[in-house]
């Protein structure tokens, strides 16, 4: 690990004055990646700006009919909450497949999303829900907020507070995991909501993405028989040691297919492949 | 199970818990890595970062002046201690630091001594070396032919006679050709109904111990004490009495309980470089391996079998060629003896008239292979089963009942000549299929779920001639301390080798203090390798017992008992010498008969001391759309003769069958040009506990070693032989598709699904 300064700062307003005049500086909310990305020395920041200190910042609640979770909501959190699970179970099942019990007691919803890692899970329930993030500044669409390989449209000095979903008429999130890192090799979220059904994928190419035909063909009819025939044009998806981009391909169409029958039937388990 | 006996003493046979359980579930069990010396000084390697190249220059200065660093050293100034520090169990071949020449990607160049194991990590980063790039080859079939030459001139250690005939030699990267000749394989072929040939390839994997590499050297005296994690201190103490050309007395090697071995940690690995580092500085040195850098160090070979039979159409094999190259990677290590002692074992447990091999071992432009679990049995069976299974079905003939009309049966030659007895082949064979309930209607499965089982036998030679030696002192109040060099790492050989002593002197097991190997203390055993020591190492403590208690005898005859009376030692030593005073010492010493192969035809009325026969059968389970496969159930038997601890030996079975089930279905060290692509445990995966199979069996076929101690022999790799083909075979049954390359990943299975579908499509 290189040196680093640590800062704990108690209010937003004051991590996001640090963050806006150091641009070496970086925030932590868990630290679940960041942590480890240091000591491999995979990154060197002259700050690390732990927003572990700032209060209230992690409260889960309905609001307007929405979900709301803060930013600072452990995974551990959203997965055992009352509120989540009967908004949007799909959600609370999602965060039970996160990393292993040590990252879900450590990582929030923010630290994940703001960090954007490509083979991440709460990317692709933003993206698939029509979430908004709501930071220190204004709100992003989850559709404006994902721009390329751990990039977001966040701003120096731009902090999440929290992240509202709409609450979807169904919804469910397939993952296929890798046998080692335990990280999505493909992760499928689909979401019927009121202006549709939305379809998210994580895991598969820089960033999380929505997929128009499987949106198009399951806003039609959301079955498994609306799927057959339907093959999706992907930009460049992810080739790696595990997997090729065309086994990738064919495992996005598995995954949304079995995101589709865990909506249908809600006690199928839809989570590990 | 079946229920074993249990000798007269109520020692041998039973489950004793391991001895050293208590103190490692509570922490307190010694390692190397926890050790710390005065003064001691930690090393840190620097690596080569291309795979074949004249070293033109090693820049240290950067290195040297960071603060906290004591010397930073390179090959050269090696040669300032040990002129020519070449060091290897087979070839003399392998480098302390790279001298002229690197031959792989993460070989040791130079090494940063310093006060704390992070600022030498600091400053290792700061070495630049320079180097004219030499022509590489990575793939074994592509070394016999390749101009890229890896050594200059071959460099036999001279320990081995089969190898002599390679002093010398250049331009090859052959290190080894091992032949076998047996009956006229060509005119089999001629005359064979159907003729059969395939090939297989097996990948690079690493042996993960849990407990990294690490070794320490100390100066001590005129001599040098090296604490290591090492399964074979009495050679590391002949190599670097060798290197050192020291008298063996001058040289201390102590081993505490070891992390896991599985072959990696044997022969001799990190301990030239601290021994020398040590004498060096004068001062002790400390080289721990992080898991990572044990990718570069040692691992399993990856191989490609050609296997070639004639069959007769009702189903007998008749003549089979076997062609093996084996990838040793850049240094020989025991690569040599991978290629001869499994190589004669390359046909497979049948009974088969015609038999040619050529078994190659070659050198590479990648990480160095050596020994790893199986001894390179797991690559043979894993071709010769997934050939069975391959001529059974083209035959139209159940895979059981294939085997059962071609195994070896006791008293038939083996290809070699050597008599078959005490093998349980068909014992192993039939407790699969019984465990199987293979004649039993089976569930296929449903829509894209499909279930299929399959199995696989195998067996093994042990590694021969090896001596094992074992002292035993009886103290005057009767209680009883064994010395040997066996290394319990795992494996418990600790509990054992004391149930042993115990049922010979009618002591109970857990009284019995077993001394770790210290090369000043415990005697000369050959290493702990090949499931060797029960056999071996059991015969050299049941002499030593028996020794002790002879000499207990004759001195209770000499006091006055009645011969054949009843005596306690305690008042033996308080009659002789008035008090509780003095000692009986019982030695032990065994080396197996043993016919050294014909150089020519490789044929030996006498191959081995004994066979290990070792048997898979699983069931799986393929989901068609992602490939992804799902092993239900894992059966496991071998014949172990009889069982000294059946508890352990369960455990032995079990662990075994997982480690080559990692092997099969995950593990693979992936490279790019040279470059290890996935060396890390966040890519590499290994079995966890959420991997293995929902269902495993473990049995102990009925069988005895008649020559063993107390009928037993080894079992330590038994149920790594037939894991792979077992469920290669299990995908074929199930979703009729053949796979021929390990491992057998998601991917692989749905890409043959997907190939097998657009041919279907065509046809």
């Amino acid at each position: 690990m290189y040196d680093f300064q640590y800062l704990r700062p108690a209010t937003v307003d004051e991590a996001s004055r640090v963050l806006a005049t150091q641009p070496d500086a970086r925030p932590m909310s868990g630290g679940m990646s960041l942590l480890p990305a240091t000591k491999q020395r995979l990154s060197h920041w002259s700050a690390i700006v732990d927003l572990g200190g700032v209060a209230g910042l992690d409260e889960i609640r309905m609001e307007h009919g929405a979900l709301v979770i803060g930013a600072r909501a452990r995974h551990v959190s959203v997965l055992s909450s009352s509120v989540v699970r009967a908004a949007i179970p799909a959600l609370a099942e999602l965060a039970e497949g996160i990393g292993d019990p040590l990252v879900r007691n450590r990582g929030t919803i923010g630290g994940s999303v703001a960090n954007a890692d490509p083979a991440a899970d709460y990317p692709a329930a933003l993206l698939g829900l029509g979430a908004t993030v709501v930071t220190n500044h204004r709100e992003i669409a989850a559709d404006d907020l994902f721009t390329g390989l751990f990039e977001t449209a966040l701003e120096a000095g731009e902090i999440i507070t929290a992240v509202r979903f709409p609450v979807p008429k169904r919804a469910a999130y397939a993952k296929y995991r890798h046998p080692a890192s335990r990280y999505a090799v493909v992760g499928a979220f689909v979401a019927e909501t009121a202006e549709g059904v939305r379809v998210a994928v994580t895991g598969a190419a820089s960033h999380v993405f929505r997929v128009p035909a499987f949106e198009t063909a399951l806003s039609k009819s959301l079955s498994q028989d609306a799927l057959v025939g339907v093959t999706p044009a992907y930009g460049d998806l992810n080739a790696d040691l595990f997997a090729s981009s065309e086994y990738r391909a064919h495992v996005i169409g598995e995954m949304v297919r079995r995101a589709v029958q865990a909506c249908l039937h809600p006690s199928t388990p839809s989570r590990n492949a | 199970m079946k229920h074993h006996d249990i000798m007269p003493a109520g020692q041998v046979g039973r489950s004793v818990p391991r001895l050293e359980g208590r103190q490692k579930v509570t922490g307190r069990a010694a390692y190397t890595h926890n050790l710390v010396l005065p003064g001691m000084l930690h090393a840190k390697v620097f690596r080569s970062t291309i795979p074949h190249g004249r070293i033109l220059s090693i820049d240290t200065s950067a290195a040297a002046a960071v603060e906290g660093v004591h010397r930073v050293v390179t090959g050269e100034d090696l040669r300032a201690i040990v002129a020519e520090p070449y060091f290897g169990p087979a070839f003399h071949d392998q480098p302390a630091l790279a001298l002229d020449k690197v031959r792989h990607i993460g070989e040791p160049v130079a090494v940063v001594l310093a006060e704390d194991p992070y600022i030498a990590a600091e400053a290792a980063r700061l070495i630049v070396a320079t180097y004219e790039e030499l022509d590489a080859v990575f793939d074994e079939v592509e070394a016999m032919t390749s101009s890229a030459i890896v050594h200059d001139v071959l460099k036999p250690a001279g320990t081995f006679p089969d190898l002599k005939h390679l002093v010398g030699k250049r331009d090859t990267n052959i290190a080894l050709d091992y032949q076998l000749r047996r009956g006229d394989v060509d005119a089999a072929f001629a005359s064979a109904d159907h003729v059969y040939e395939h090939e297989f390839k097996s990948q690079q994997v690493m042996h993960t111990p849990l407990e990294p590499m690490v070794s320490l050297a100390a100066p001590d005296g005129d001599g040098l004490l090296i604490h290591t994690a090492s399964q074979s201190p009495s050679f590391v103490r002949i190599e670097i009495a060798r290197l050192l050309g020291w008298p063996e007395n001058r040289v201390r090697v102590k081993v505490p309980y070891l992390g896991g071995g599985f072959g990696a940690k044997l022969y001799i690995k990190l301990e030239a470089l601290v021994a020398i580092l040590a004498l060096m500085v004068k001062r002790p040195v400390k080289l721990s391996l992080t898991m990572e850098e044990q990718f570069f160090t040692i691992t399993k070979h990856a191989c490609t079998f050609r296997i070639k039979s004639a069959v007769s159409s009702e189903g007998r094999v008749t003549g089979r060629r076997c062609e093996v190259y084996w990838n040793g990677g850049a240094y020989a290590d025991i690569g040599p003896r991978v290629t001869q002692k499994s190589g004669f074992t390359a046909p497979g447990p049948y009974d088969i008239e015609n038999v040619s091999i050529d078994s190659y071992a070659l050198y590479t432009n990648r990480p160095p292979a050596g020994a790893l679990r199986g001894f390179g049995i797991p690559q043979l069976v894993w071709a010769y089963e997934s050939h069975s299974d391959m001529i059974a079905r083209d035959l139209g003939l159940d895979p059981v009942e294939f085997r059962r009309k071609n195994i070896l049966r006791e008293g038939r030659p083996h290809a070699t000549g050597t008599l078959m007895h005490d093998a349980e082949i068909e014992g192993v064979l039939e407790k699969i299929a019984e465990r199987m309930n293979w004649s039993a209607p089976f569930d296929r499965g449903e829509g894209h779920i499909k279930r299929g089982r399959g199995i696989a036998i195998a067996f093994k030679a042990s590694i021969s001639p090896t001596t094992s030696v074992a002292i035993v002192t009886i103290a005057a109040d009767g209680c009883a301390s064994l010395a040997i060099s066996t290394v319990d790492m795992g494996q418990a050989s600790d509990t054992a080798m004391a149930q042993i002593l115990a049922e010979v002197l009618g002591l109970a097991t857990e009284d019995i203090k077993v001394i770790h190997p210290d090369t000043d203390v415990t005697p000369y055993d050959m290493a702990t390798l090949g499931s060797r020591s029960t056999f071996h190492m059991g015969h050299a403590v049941r002499l030593a017992g028996e020794h002790a208690r002879r000499q207990l005898d004759e001195l209770a005859v000499s006091l006055g008992y009645a011969p054949g009376a009843a005596y306690a030692p305690r008042d033996l030593f308080k009659k002789k010498y008035g008090m509780q005073a003095g000692n009986i010492v019982g030695v032990g010493s065994y080396i197996p008969d043993y016919t050294s192969p014909a150089p020519k035809t490789g044929l030996s009325d006498n191959i081995t001391p004994f066979w290990m026969i070792g048997g898979t059968g699983v069931e799986i389970e393929i989901d068609t759309q992602t490939g992804a496969i799902k092993v239900l159930k894992l059966i496991n038997a071998a014949d172990l003769g009889l069982p000294l601890n059946p508890k352990i030996v369960e455990t032995q079975l079990s662990g075994a069958a997982l480690m080559q089930y990692g092997f099969t279905l995950f593990e693979n060290m992936l490279f790019d040009e040279g470059q290890l692509t996935n060396g890390s445990l966040a890519d590499y995966k290994i079995p966890g506990l959420n991997d293995i199979p929902p269902v495993i069996e473990n049995h102990i076929v009925d069988a005895r070693q008649t020559t063993g101690p107390f009928g037993a022999k080894g079992v330590g790799e038994s149920a790594t032989f037939g894991v792979s083909p077992a469920i290669a075979n299990a995908i074929h049954d199930a979703v009729g598709v053949r796979l021929t390359e390990l491992p057998l990943t998601p991917e692989s299975i749905f890409n043959a699904l997907r190939a097998a579908k657009s041919q279907a499509g065509k046809a």
